[in-house]
């Protein structure tokens, strides 16, 4: 599989190199160049909208304001191309950190919002401050000579340099192969960055929004991230576009062209390569089809073809999914049916270009290259890591374990907290000594998840004060906590489940890199052996938890109880000092709660204090060294398991106040 | 002065039409996490049929018996139940499915892209070119004289405070008062729990979203009269309005009122003082600000996660 991709990427190259030598119409190679061009920005906006799923209404004018720093250089300093390279980058990523740092501080359509009313004000702006932009009337720019031939070639005989095609020609061909340079960089980059830590991070996040911030991947800085990387890649794109263009004006940067693109991502394929310029090839051929009344009705033609084959094939297998298909295919053939009743196009334009967006959401949502997927044989999990080499090394991510030097690792305070009316937790002291397995117990409702959740930053406390050895953790978030030292498993599986078991506790592991973004993006030395070694350490981890062997398949696929394990294993690729385990043994069977036992003894023998809430009570009694009991928010009760086993108010708390 | 109060004045009324439409934004964010990003064209849609309707009945053989101002009145039943209709379409069209698949990008890009439709049918039906919608009230200004400062003001501008007041305070008054209004209230809470209890979520959804296009038509019609009516008016006043929503909090009520007047009044003082080109940079730059500082609006509050 991985050679044929290779192999498809070489064959494209190879064409884009070939491309200015076949094609002699310089109409072809502008298509060309502006494909190449737009591919850039749709690469870089499916960073965004493929991965962390947020959506930018704003991309057109990114766009702009690379453009633009292109057209103002020229304008107001008449400083040329290579100026202007930097710029465009630098402007794109500092709007596109202006617009992501609010915005994206909450989950919702809030940067949807917020992008498409920056792009309206852009365009203000550009028409109305005059004196930088030149306003309405646009600026033009000419296309770059980067090298001039006629004079490397001087001295050469004048019979070479006469054959030598016309200047016009030179420029055209050398910009084609600067564009397309950058299209192969950038595809290079945006590679290196998704299959790095950072991709990992984008679809953890996506996942598992919660479980992310819990293992130090700060959800808010990686979708920032994300959204600056794309914009400025459509910076990028902008400074290529105006040397392309040779003219921009405001209205080149509309409303509609951010939905154009945000359609070419989705119509092409989300999360890929080839789906981000399969959709920049289709928008920028769309104008054309929407303007042709003939070529319009042959495409829908074809399209409703394609879904007739659709539609039988499922008939023929007799597939549960023919009824799904019959108002698609419904709909192909009957927007065939309208492209041959109308008279006339242009009118209708923005309509067909509605309703392709509305076909492409609804039956089209993987794209065409997730259509076609569907087709293809599923490539077999290749097992790239030797499992062997990981028993060998199994006990290395133990070397050395972090003990604290303080005999009390937590120290809890007076805590409450409060919702609304409701005392979920009313003032709660608790020390936990390092070292030691704490069991928490106590009815439904009795404040234990609560306490787990203020312990880890998700919830504020309303009153009182949570300490880690030593250190207060009042204003941390939870990417903080957990970068302190604290893991936790959750109640509710919050496994990051389109990713791998490898890739899952590589994201644990993301606090192991210290290799920065550009590093990674560059794939330096650094950043590559710190990818290797925590590929080396996560099968280690995974070996600890007894599944080094699955290492390939994807968490969703992994059974219940194994996928407790899993994050177990998760919070073990922290490092941390305090591990919380929030009901591990829930839905497990007998054996499985046994090699949970076993674990989770191991984990304390090598130094990692934990705290262990649980209403299995053979595993609390059997592994606890200390445990506490709750109550409607409050301690009841705290000792040896076996004189908590005794208690009067343990046993009136479970069972009830005897009658007499 | 008085040329401050007028201003002031003209910001409150155009301040109100942002917060009415922001208002059918909140309606349908509360029951279902999601919005109409084609609002602006249900506004528009709104104050097209408005216009047909009033025409009609102004042209019929009563019309010059009743008047303008009774034509009016009598178009807004009509124009509600067309807003009614449309909003439950955009809500099966390009709502409900993408809901199921849990796609933030699914319903965002299907609500811009019936937008888009129905911004294109808008224009071939009623055509590209701005129209004059007739006034139910006098056009000429009064003066208003408060003692210390005397200024101008259009009576219609009047007529959009107590309009925009008016419909908002109707649709509150039906979802406190109401069954019905109840179980809308109970699908805000907490949609899960309101299925559980037997409550028709699905159909919940799709009334806020009639709702929500009902007071956008009646905002069109609201503020037709003082401008050109036409395909594309609602354009900018939907994406006024998100910075309204998010400026007051996109789940209080009462925000929405405060932030339309903050947003409306800075914006016609900025076209006074600065430049008339950039009165509509300060919604921006308060939109990020508001969203830097209190995430959740000025008047919001901050949902609890639930594990």
């Amino acid at each position: 599989m991985r050679h044929i991709t290779k192999g498809f990427w070489l064959v494209g190259i190879a064409a884009l190199i070939a491309a200015p030598l076949v094609i002699h119409n310089s109409y072809y190679l502008h298509l060309m160049v502006a494909i190449a061009i737009l591919s850039i920005l749709t690469l870089g906006l499916d960073v965004v909208f493929g991965y962390t799923g947020e959506v930018s209404i704003g991309h057109a004018s990114l766009l702009g304001i690379g453009a633009y720093s292109a057209g103002v250089l020229v304008f107001l300093f008449n400083l040329g191309f290579w100026y202007a390279l930097p710029l465009g980058l630098v402007m794109g990523g500092v709007f596109g950190l202006i617009l992501a740092l609010p915005a994206l501080r909450v989950t919702g359509p809030y940067l949807a919002m917020v992008t498409l009313a920056f792009g309206t004000i852009i365009q203000i702006l550009i028409n109305e401050m005059v004196f930088l932009t030149h306003g309405p009337q646009g600026i033009t720019l000419y296309t770059p000579l980067l090298v001039n031939l006629t004079e490397v070639m001087s001295w050469l005989p004048s019979s070479w340099s006469e054959s030598l095609p016309s200047v016009k020609r030179i420029k055209e061909i050398q910009f084609f192969y600067l564009v397309a340079v950058a299209l192969v960089f950038t595809i290079w980059v945006i590679n290196r960055i998704l299959r790095s830590r950072f991709g990992r991070a984008f679809e953890a996040l996506r996942d598992s929004p919660i479980a992310s911030d819990c293992m130090g991947v700060s959800v808010y800085r990686h979708k920032v991230l994300a959204f600056v990387i794309s914009a400025v890649f459509a910076g990028f794109a902008g400074v290529l576009f105006a040397y392309s263009e040779q003219y921009i004006a405001p209205n080149n940067f509309s409303f509609e062209l951010s939905i154009l693109l945000l359609l070419a991502v989705a119509i092409g394929g989300r999360k890929s390569r080839v789906g981000p310029i399969l959709g920049a090839t289709i928008i920028v051929f769309l104008p054309n089809l929407l303007a042709d009344i003939v070529l319009f009705r042959i495409v829908a033609g074809v399209i409703a073809a394609i879904a007739l084959v659709w539609f039988i094939q499922s008939l023929v297998k007799r597939s549960e999914s023919i009824r799904q298909r019959i108002l698609p295919i419904i709909l192909c053939l009957g927007f065939f049916g309208f492209s041959l009743w109308l008279k006339q196009i242009t009118d209708f334009k923005l309509a067909i270009f509605g309703v392709m967006i509305l076909f492409v959401v609804y039956y089209l949502p993987d794209g065409i290259v997730g259509f076609f997927r569907h087709f293809m044989p599923k490539p077999k999990p290749e097992q790239r890591h030797n499992s062997v080499a990981a028993k060998n090394h199994a006990a290395g991510f133990w070397n050395n374990p972090i003990k604290s030097a303080n005999p009390e690792i937590l120290r809890v305070k007076g805590l409450k907290k409060h919702f609304g009316g409701i005392r979920a937790l009313d003032g709660i002291d608790l020390v936990v000594q390092s070292g030691t397995i704490h069991g928490l117990i106590g009815p439904n409702g009795s404040g234990k998840s609560t306490l787990m959740n203020l312990l880890t930053g998700i919830y504020n406390p309303t009153e009182g004060q949570i300490e880690l050895d030593g250190q207060s953790l009042a204003g941390l978030n939870s990417s903080q906590i957990a970068l302190k030292g604290v893991a936790r498993t959750f109640q509710n599986l919050q496994l990051f489940n389109e990713l791998s078991l490898t890739e899952n506790i590589m994201v644990g592991l993301n606090h192991s890199y210290r290799s920065g973004f550009l590093a990674t993006a560059f794939a330096l030395p650094q950043a590559r052996r710190e990818e290797a070694a925590a590929r080396q350490k996560s099968l280690e981890i995974l070996h600890f938890v007894g599944l080094a062997d699955q290492g390939d398949e994807l968490a969703k696929n992994l059974p219940y109880g194994k996928q407790r394990l899993l994050e177990i294993g998760r919070a073990l690729a922290l490092s941390p000092t305090l591990l919380l385990l929030d009901e591990p043994a829930a839905g497990l069977t007998a054996p499985d709660i046994v090699e949970l036992m076993a674990i989770i003894r191991k984990i304390r023998d090598h130094g990692i204090t934990v705290i262990l809430i649980e209403h299995h009570m053979d595993v609390v009694m059997g592994i606890c060294d200390s445990v506490t009991v709750f109550d409607f928010g409050q301690k009841i009760a705290e000792g040896l398991p076996s004189a908590i086993q005794k208690d009067a108010k343990v046993i009136s708390a479970y069972l009830g106040q005897s009658a007499t | 002065m008085s040329i401050l109060f007028q201003l002031i004045f003209s910001g409150i009324s155009v301040g109100m039409i942002y917060g009415v439409i922001a208002f059918g934004y909140q309606l349908t964010f509360a029951t279902s996490k999601t919005l109409n990003f084609g609002q602006g064209e249900a506004l528009a849609l709104g104050a097209l049929v408005g216009l047909t309707a009033i025409n009609f009945i102004f042209g019929t053989i009563w019309g010059t018996y009743i008047g303008v101002g009774w034509s009016y009145l009598l178009m807004i039943p009509l124009v509600l139940v067309f807003g009614f209709l449309q909003g439950t379409v955009v809500e099966r069209l390009g709502v409900r499915q993408a809901i199921t698949i849990k796609s933030e990008a699914g319903w965002i890009m299907s609500t811009i892209a019936l937008g888009i439709i129905f911004k294109n049918l808008a224009e071939n039906i009623w055509g590209r070119d701005g129209l004059k919608f007739p006034s139910p009230l006098p056009e000429a200004a009064m003066t208003v004289n408060l003692g210390f400062a005397e200024f101008r003001v259009q009576p219609m501008e009047l007529a959009i405070i107590f309009g925009a007041l008016a419909i908002m305070l109707a649709v509150e008054f039906f979802n406190r008062k109401t069954v019905f209004g109840k179980a809308v209230i109970a699908t805000a809470n907490d949609r899960e729990a309101a299925g559980l209890m037997g409550i028709n979520t699905t159909r919940v959804i799709s009334f806020s979203y009639a709702l929500s296009s009902l007071t956008a038509a009646f905002a069109g019609v609201l503020v037709a009269p003082i401008t050109l009516t036409g395909a594309t008016m609602g354009v900018v006043l939907g994406l006024k309005a998100f910075a309204v929503a998010i400026i007051g909090g996109l789940s209080s009520g009462m925000g929405v009122v405060v932030g339309g007047l903050i947003l409306g009044i800075t914006e016609t003082l900025t076209g006074y003082y600065i430049s008339s080109g950039y009165r509509d940079v300060p919604g921006l730059i308060l939109l990020l600000l508001v969203l830097a500082i209190k995430p959740s609006g000025l008047f919001g509050r901050a949902t609890i996660k639930k594990l």
